[in-house]
């Protein structure tokens, strides 16, 4: 039996939906309000990641 | 009647005062509203009751600019036209359509919504459709809307019976009328193509061209040529301003409740702009469509998860026995910009079986329609945030302001201008009538007299403006 079928279908789900986040991060622009000069970054703002149209908090 | 040959519709002595060129949509419809008012008609159709491959190949033509068709298979030529590979969407232009858009030059119609409205009833009828409804807002920007899938219904199926029966109608199959000739004022004649050879002239009081969205250009184009400019006096804006509705798969979208947005039969939800959104952003009109896979549980997670990872969930997917697919899939449709530059010609070195020069179709997509792709979809992704009803995500090739994709749908197989309507004779053909300027006994049917395009799939509008027209040659026409 391969290594992923011992895995649980829990566990399996879990892993799949922090893999994307991950790389979502990564690619985070503005990821640090405070080195942009502002002090708080609206977190209802409009941002694009990767093709995404997101709000800013769902980032967080 | 119908005829299967000229030489018998010939030895039948039938006396027609209008002759109608084409049995699609709009040449069928005309044809009834004229029978019905006791008005003797015949309508030349220049394919069988059935397709043929022969038929077809007088539909070649070649393509300049972007991606398209092969004009023989985005049409058909034969007994209710191409009615017979109709998909059925229904949904007449909206009334912003037809109102002039000042950042888009040539946008206006001589028209109003309202002028076609009365026609809706009988447009129910013919398309067997259910009633429409109105659009309902979703945020300020965006708005649901309603299209309508009919039965898809295949003229030459649904009415052959009745045309067969009627004493005011006479339908001449395999029948090609290859050019008018006119003198400026009145079309004299057509010439008629038939069994494979020449089959002499044929005249009427009144020509309604009504052959399709590109071979009405190419006719008059032809005709024009043959008669000196006396089949189409005005001649400055024929072939031009053509429109198709780009259609591609635009992205994905994760929902947070999936029974929100209401559904059709298949699981397809349509949004539009509004007004105030496409001013503001100074775009064009646009449709999408949403395809809802409602799956529950670990498979409704992983269909998400397809929208992010497709990979992975393929993977995934793969483990549990599933064949699973992102759970909202986005499918774009917009409206070109009429261009005076996207125009059907002539071809100087290629013509059909009859001698008839084969369409040259020049078309590109502006940058004004590039924008309308990008900033449509982003609308939309910014009211499900607003509304908090989901995430949208772009395709690559949009998000990285790609090319676009040649492998994809393209195009909705809907040829809009070339012979539009107007009161400006430079910039149009007809007037709000139909009626070709400056000739007594002309008038087009069909989608080439659209001025603008809107989102909609075109035959509902089609078949509403063939009953306006309808109605208009019975008053007109004398018996």
């Amino acid at each position: 039996m391969s290594f992923f079928r011992k895995m649980s279908r829990r566990t399996l789900v879990r892993a799949m939906i922090a893999l994307p986040a991950l790389s979502l991060l990564r690619k985070l622009p503005d990821a640090n309000a405070g080195e942009t000069g502002r002090s708080h970054a609206d977190p209802d703002e409009i941002v694009e990641v990767n093709g995404w149209i997101l709000k800013r908090s769902d980032l967080a | 009647m119908i005829f299967d040959s000229y030489e018998a519709y010939r030895a039948a002595g039938f006396r027609p005062k209008v002759c109608i060129l084409g049995s699609g949509p709009a040449g069928t419809t005309i044809a009834r509203k004229l029978g019905a008012a006791g008005i003797p008609v015949v309508v030349l159709e220049a394919g069988s009751r059935e397709f043929s491959d022969e038929s077809q190949d007088f539909y070649r033509g070649t393509t300049v600019g972007d991606f398209y068709f092969d004009l023989d298979i985005t049409r058909l030529r034969y007994l209710g036209g191409s009615s017979n590979h109709w998909a059925g969407w229904c949904r007449v232009l909206d009334k912003q359509d037809f109102e002039p858009k000042a950042w888009a030059p040539d946008t206006g119609w001589p028209i109003r919504r309202a002028d076609i409205e009365p026609y809706l009833p009988e447009v129910h009828d013919i398309l067997e459709l259910p009633d429409f409804r109105p659009d309902v807002p979703v945020s300020d920007d965006i708005r649901w809307v309603q299209l309508i899938k009919s039965p898809a219904v295949r003229f030459g199926e649904k009415y052959a019976d009745e045309l067969d029966k009627s004493r005011n109608i006479a339908v001449v199959l395999n029948t090609y009328a290859t050019e008018l000739a006119g003198d400026g004022k009145r079309v004299t004649g057509a010439r008629l193509w038939s069994n494979g050879q020449d089959a002499g002239t044929f005249s009427a009081d009144y020509f309604i061209v009504c052959t399709g969205g590109l071979e009405n250009s190419r006719l008059l184009l032809w005709s024009n040529q043959r008669s000196n400019g006396g089949v189409v006096p005005n001649a400055a804006a024929l072939g031009r301003y053509w429109m198709e509705h780009p259609t591609f798969e635009g992205g994905n979208a994760i929902l947070a409740n999936y029974s929100e947005f209401e559904v059709d039969a298949v699981n397809e939800a349509f949004f539009s702009p509004t007004l105030a959104a496409m001013e503001r952003l100074q775009i064009m009109n646009f449709g999408i469509r949403l395809i809802e896979t409602p799956y529950a549980g670990v498979k409704r997670v992983i269909a998400d998860l397809a929208c992010t990872a497709p990979d992975m969930a393929e993977w995934a997917a793969y483990q549990l026995s599933q064949n699973l697919r992102c759970a909202a899939q986005l499918y774009v449709a917009w409206e070109q910009a009429p261009l005076a530059s996207n125009q059907i010609e002539l071809s100087k070195t290629d013509v059909d079986h009859a001698g008839v020069p084969r369409i040259e179709l020049h078309w590109k997509k502006s940058d004004l329609e590039r924008r309308t792709l990008v900033e449509g979809l982003k609308l939309f992704g910014t009211t499900l945030i607003e509304k908090d009803l989901g995430r949208v995500r772009l395709m690559d090739w949009i998000a990285n302001g790609e090319d676009y994709p040649t492998n994809e749908e393209t195009a909705g197989h809907h040829h809009m201008g070339g012979t539009r309507m107007g009161t400006d004779v430079t910039r149009s053909v007809v007037d709000a009538n139909c009626k070709v300027h400056g000739m007594d006994n002309l008038y087009v049917g069909g989608s080439s007299v659209f001025c603008t395009s809107g989102q909609a799939n075109p035959t509902t509008t089609i078949t509403a403006l063939a009953c306006r027209l309808g109605d208009h040659l019975s008053k007109v026409v004398s018996v």
